[in-house]
C-alpha cells in the first residue's frame, strides 16, 4: 500500500513491492489456470475456450454490476464508512424501473431516468442518517439493507417479474457497441468519473481527510457533512445504474436481483488495497480487485470439477474469501516486518530549507 | 520534627522529548499534615503527581516511601505503599453501583473469585457514612453529581487504607457547603495521621487548610514554606516571580483599522458569556487565564465550532455570522487549535496536503488539482517557516511537535487570513522552535493580521502581547496593557475570593 517514501528506495523496488503488482500477478495466475483447465459452453451451446475474445466479453458483461457497486463503494470506504445496502438498492431500483415502465406506462428512457433519481434518493436516506444524524454507517446501512430489499418485495408482492423490455433497452445489457459489450462502456465512464473525483478533485481529498480524521477535517473548515452525504447519494445513484444494466442483461426485473452482490463489491474494494479504516486507497486498485474477482467467478464456473459438483457460487465464495485473507496478509507483511525492526528516529540534523 | 516523612521526592527529573517538565524537584510529606502544592499551568504539578501514582517513570532522582527508596513506582507499588490520588475528574465506572465501584477498587482481584455481595454492601455503607455521604450504596454512579462521585473516590481512598492522599483541585466544582464538608474530611484524615498533598488554585483555601506550601515554577521547586508565613500576594510572587528569561520580538505599532470586534458574544453550550473586545490589524491580543477559564471555548465560538448564540462578531467593521468553520474560513478567520495531533494536523497525510488543506481554492482552481501549485505552496511554507521535514511528501506524523505546529500554522497562512487565533502555539515545543514561532507570530502581525494569542505560558503572553485579556469563568475579566507585570496578570487570572456556584 502506498506510503510516503522518505527513504531513497530504488525505483524498481518501489514498483515490484507495490501492492498493485501483487494483484496483477494474481490476475495472471488465475487466468493461466483457467486457460489450462477450464472449458465452457456459451449461450448457444457452443464450446468456448477461456482464451477466446468472446469469453473475455462474457467476463466483462457479468462483472459490470459488481464492478459498478465496487466503484460506488470506494469513496464511501475512503471516508471510513461502509454501505451494505447497495445491492438492496439495486434490487429496489430494478423493481421501481419495472413498475414505472410496465405498470405506469412511462417511456423506457424516462423510466430509466426516474430510476436513477430513485437510487439517489435511496442513497439520500443513508446520507441523512449518517451525515446528518451522525449514526454509525454499519448499522444505518444494515437497516437500509433490509429496508430496500423489503420494499422491493412489497412492490412486487414477492411474485411479479417484469419482462418483455424493448429491444432498444436490452441493447444496454446484451449487445456490443464499438466492439465492446455496451455496459462495459457505461462502466468505463463511471470508472473514469470516480477516478477523477477521487484523484483529481477537491472532493477526493476531503473523502480521505474525513477517513483519516473527521475532527481534523472539521478544524480545517472542510465540508464534512456535505461530502460524506455526497458519497452515499452517489452510491445510491450508481446502484440504480447497475440495476438498469442488470435488468437489461437478464431481460427481467425481480425483487431478488443481485442478492449478495454487496459482499463481492466490498471484497473487491478491500482486495484492491483500500483501507477499511478509511483514508487510504485508489480507484485503479479497486479496478484490479474487481478484475481478480470477476475472472475467478467466471473461471470457476467453467472448471469441470466445479461443474460436476454444481458448486460455482459456493466455490467462488470460498476462494474469494481466501484470496481476500491472503492478499491482506501479504499487504500487511512489509509493515509487520518493518515494525519488528527498531524504528530509527528522524535525524536531528535534517537540512533546514533555504529561504527562497 | 524528627518523624520520618511519609513520602519524599529527591531531585526528581522528567523530560518529555525536549520539554523538561521536572528539573530536580524535592518534596516531602509528613504524617498528619496538609501540604499544598502550588504553581501556574505547566509548572510541573501534574507530572509530579503522576510520578507519585506510578503513571510516569522519572528520568532521575529517588522516591522514598516509608523506609524504602524507589527509582520509580508502578501503579500497583504506589497503591501498595498507600498512595491514593483523587483527580479532578472522578474515574469511576458510570454504569456500576457505588458498592460495585468500591468493591472493584478494594477487593482482591481474581476472575473466579466469588463476590461477597453482602460484605461488599456493608463495607460500602460504612465507608460512605465515614465521608458523610447521603446517597445509597446501590445508586448507579452515573446518577451521582460530580461532588458525590468525588466522595466515592475519597471513600475508596480511605477504604484502601491510604496514608498518602493526593487531591488535585478537589474544590473546583464544589459549592461552599460541599467544600466545607470536604475540608472536614481532609482535617479528619490529617488528624488520623495521614498526609495530604493538596493542589488548588484558590489561594485563600491554602491559608485555611494547609500546614505547609511548596511552590513549583518551570519544573523546579521554589521552596517550601509554613502556610501561615506566606500571604497570597507573596505566593503569587513566588509562582511567577522571574525575569522574562527570553527575548521576545519587539512590539510594532498596530494600525488604526479594527481587524475583529467581539461585542457581548457568548455561547451557553460551552459556558462563554458576554465577551467584548476588539483587536486592531497588526495587533497581538493575548488571552490569559487558567485551564478551563473559557479561552479555548471562546476561540471555538469565534471559529464557528460552537456558534455564538448571543452578541455579535464584526470583521473590519462588518457584522458577520460565523455558523461553522467553513463560514469562518470564508470570512478569513483562522484557528490553530491546541491539540495539534488530533485537530491541527492530519498525521497520516503528507506535509504538503496538510499545508494546502484549507487553501483548496488555490490548488483546485476551477475544481481541478494543480499538483505543481500544491508543491510550490508546500515548498514555499516549508522554507518560510523553516519546517524540518524529510520532504513535502513525508507524513505529518513523522515530524517533531514543533514542526507539526508550524505545519498547522502554515495551513492557515496559505489561505491568507485576516484574523489568526493561536491556541497554545508553543506548548510542548522545544526552546529553539519556540523562539522561531514567536518571531513568526510577530512577523505575521506586522503584515496586518489581527492575532489572538491564547497561552498559559505567562512570560510568553506578557512578552508577545500588545494587550492582554484575562478570562475567568467564561467571561473576560479584564484587559491589561502589554508589558503588565506577571503578578498583575496572575492576580487577575486567579481573581478575588469569589466562589463559583454548584456545578
Amino acid at each position: 500500500m502506498k506510503r510516503p517514501t522518505t527513504g531513497a528506495a530504488p525505483g524498481w523496488r518501489r514498483i515490484v513491492f507495490r501492492y498493485e503488482t501483487l494483484l496483477v500477478v494474481l490476475l495472471v495466475i488465475e487466468w493461466l489456470v483457467f486457460y489450462r483447465f477450464g472449458t465452457s459452453t456459451n449461450r448457444r451451446g457452443i464450446v468456448v475456450g477461456f482464451g477466446t475474445m468472446e469469453r473475455q466479453f462474457d467476463i466483462l458483461r457479468h462483472s459490470c454490476e459488481i464492478g459498478l457497486l465496487a466503484l460506488a463503494l470506494t469513496p464511501v470506504i475512503l471516508t471510513a464508512g461502509i454501505d451494505l445496502s447497495v445491492a438492496s438498492v439495486l434490487g429496489f431500483c430494478a423493481v421501481v424501473f419495472g413498475r414505472l415502465w410496465h405498470d405506469a406506462g412511462l417511456p423506457v428512457w424516462c423510466a430509466a431516468g426516474a430510476t436513477l433519481l430513485a437510487g439517489a434518493a435511496a442513497g439520500g436516506v443513508n446520507a441523512l442518517f449518517i451525515a446528518r444524524f451522525r449514526l454509525p454507517p454499519l448499522i444505518v446501512t444494515l437497516g437500509t439493507y433490509s429496508l430496500f430489499r423489503g420494499l422491493a418485495e412489497a412492490l412486487t408482492r414477492g411474485a411479479v417479474t417484469y419482462t418483455d423490455f424493448p429491444v432498444g433497452f436490452l441493447f444496454l445489457g446484451q449487445e456490443r457497441w464499438l466492439g465492446l459489450p455496451t455496459q462495459a462502456w457505461v462502466f468505463l465512464v463511471v470508472a473514469l468519473f470516480i477516478w477523477t473525483l477521487v484523484h483529481r478533485r477537491m472532493t477526493g481529498r476531503v473523502f480521505r481527510v474525513i477517513g483519516f480524521s473527521p475532527e481534523g477535517a472539521r478544524y480545517a473548515g472542510l465540508a464534512v457533512g456535505r461530502t460524506t452525504a455526497l458519497a452515499y447519494v452517489m452510491a445510491g445513484a450508481i446502484a440504480a445504474l447497475a440495476a438498469l444494466i442488470y435488468t437489461a442483461r437478464l431481460g427481467q426485473a425481480k425483487a431478488d436481483a443481485a442478492v449478495g452482490y454487496e459482499l463481492f463489491a466490498i471484497t473487491a474494494v478491500v482486495l484492491g488495497g483500500t483501507s477499511i479504516f478509511g483514508g487510504r486507497g485508489t480507484v485503479p486498485g479497486t479496478l484490479l480487485g474487481i478484475a481478480v474477482i470477476a475472472v475467478l467467478k467466471n473461471g470457476l464456473a467453467a472448471l469441470p470439477a466445479v461443474i460436476r459438483l454444481n458448486a460455482a457460487e459456493e466455490s467462488a465464495g470460498l476462494l474469494t474469501g481466501m484470496l481476500l485473507l491472503v492478499a491482506l496478509a501479504l499487504g500487511a507483511a512489509p509493515k509487520l516486518l518493518s515494525a519488528r525492526r527498531p524504528r530509527t528516529p528522524l535525524p536531528e540534523n535534517l537540512p533546514i530549507p533555504k529561504s527562497p | 520534627m524528627s518523624v520520618p516523612p511519609l513520602l519524599a521526592f529527591e531531585n526528581i527529573t522528567k523530560s518529555f522529548g525536549a520539554v523538561r517538565a521536572l528539573q530536580g524537584v524535592s518534596f516531602d510529606l509528613r504524617p498528619g499534615e496538609v501540604h499544598a502544592l502550588l504553581g501556574e499551568n505547566g509548572a510541573g504539578k501534574s507530572t509530579l503527581i503522576k510520578v507519585a501514582t506510578g503513571a510516569h517513570v522519572p528520568d532521575g532522582g529517588a522516591i522514598v516511601v516509608g523506609q524504602r527508596r524507589h527509582a520509580a513506582l508502578t501503579p500497583s507499588t504506589a497503591r501498595a505503599a498507600g498512595i491514593a490520588c483523587i483527580y479532578q475528574q472522578p474515574a469511576l465506572f458510570p454504569d456500576l453501583t457505588v458498592a460495585e465501584n468500591l468493591g472493584l477498587r478494594l477487593e482482591p482481584a481474581g476472575a473466579l473469585r466469588r463476590v461477597d455481595w453482602r460484605g461488599r454492601r456493608v463495607r460500602a455503607l460504612e465507608l460512605l457514612r465515614g465521608v458523610g455521604a447521603e446517597f445509597s450504596a446501590e445508586a448507579e454512579v452515573r446518577d451521582l453529581s460530580m461532588p458525590e462521585q468525588q466522595l466515592v473516590e475519597i471513600a475508596a481512598a480511605i477504604g484502601s487504607g491510604a496514608r498518602i492522599v493526593i487531591m488535585d483541585e478537589p474544590t473546583s466544582s464544589l459549592t461552599r457547603r460541599e467544600q466545607e464538608r470536604l475540608f472536614g474530611i481532609v482535617r479528619k484524615l490529617r488528624d488520623d495521621g495521614a498526609g495530604i498533598v493538596y493542589i488548588s488554585h484558590r489561594l485563600e483555601e491554602i491559608a485555611e487548610l494547609a500546614d505547609r506550601v511548596t511552590v513549583l515554577r518551570d519544573g523546579r521547586s521554589v521552596g517550601t514554606f509554613a502556610a501561615d508565613a506566606v500571604d497570597p500576594p507573596a505566593l503569587i510572587h513566588l509562582m511567577v516571580g522571574r525575569e522574562l528569561s527570553q527575548l521576545y520580538p519587539a512590539a510594532q505599532p498596530a494600525s488604526d483599522g479594527i481587524g475583529v470586534e467581539v461585542c457581548g458574544a457568548g455561547c451557553a453550550e460551552v459556558g462563554v458569556a458576554d465577551v467584548s473586545f476588539a483587536v486592531r490589524r497588526g495587533e497581538i491580543f493575548g488571552l490569559a487565564g487558567l485551564v478551563g477559564a473559557g479561552r479555548t471555548e471562546l476561540a471555538r465560538v469565534l471559529f464557528g465550532l460552537n456558534p455564538a448564540d448571543a452578541g455579535e462578531i464584526r470583521l473590519e467593521g462588518r457584522a458577520v455570522k460565523i455558523g461553522s468553520p467553513m463560514a469562518a474560513l470564508r470570512h478569513g478567520i483562522a484557528y490553530v487549535p491546541e491539540d495539534r495531533r488530533r485537530h491541527g494536523a492530519v498525521l497520516e497525510l503528507p506535509v504538503s496536503h496538510n499545508i494546502t488543506l484549507a487553501a483548496h481554492r488555490r490548488i483546485f482552481p476551477r475544481g481541478w488539482l494543480d499538483a505543481a501549485e500544491e508543491r510550490r505552496i508546500a515548498e514555499e511554507f516549508i522554507a518560510r517557516l523553516a519546517i524540518r521535514t524529510a520532504g513535502p511528501d513525508a507524513a505529518a506524523g513523522t515530524l517533531s511537535g514543533g514542526n507539526q505546529q508550524k505545519v498547522a500554522v502554515a495551513r492557515w497562512l496559505a489561505v491568507r487570513p485576516r484574523v489568526l487565533i493561536l491556541d497554545e502555539p508553543t506548548q510542548g515545543v522545544d526552546i529553539g522552535a519556540k523562539a522561531e514561532l514567536h518571531r513568526l507570530i510577530r512577523e505575521l502581525a506586522v503584515t496586518g493580521l489581527a492575532v489572538i494569542l491564547i497561552s498559559s505560558d505567562l512570560p510568553e503572553i506578557i512578552g508577545m502581547s500588545d494587550r492582554i485579556g484575562v478570562m475567568r469563568g467564561g467571561r473576560l475579566a479584564g484587559i491589561l496593557p502589554g508589558g503588565a507585570s506577571a503578578s498583575a496578570v496572575m492576580t487577575a487570572t486567579l481573581g478575588s475570593a469569589e466562589r463559583k456556584g454548584a456545578a
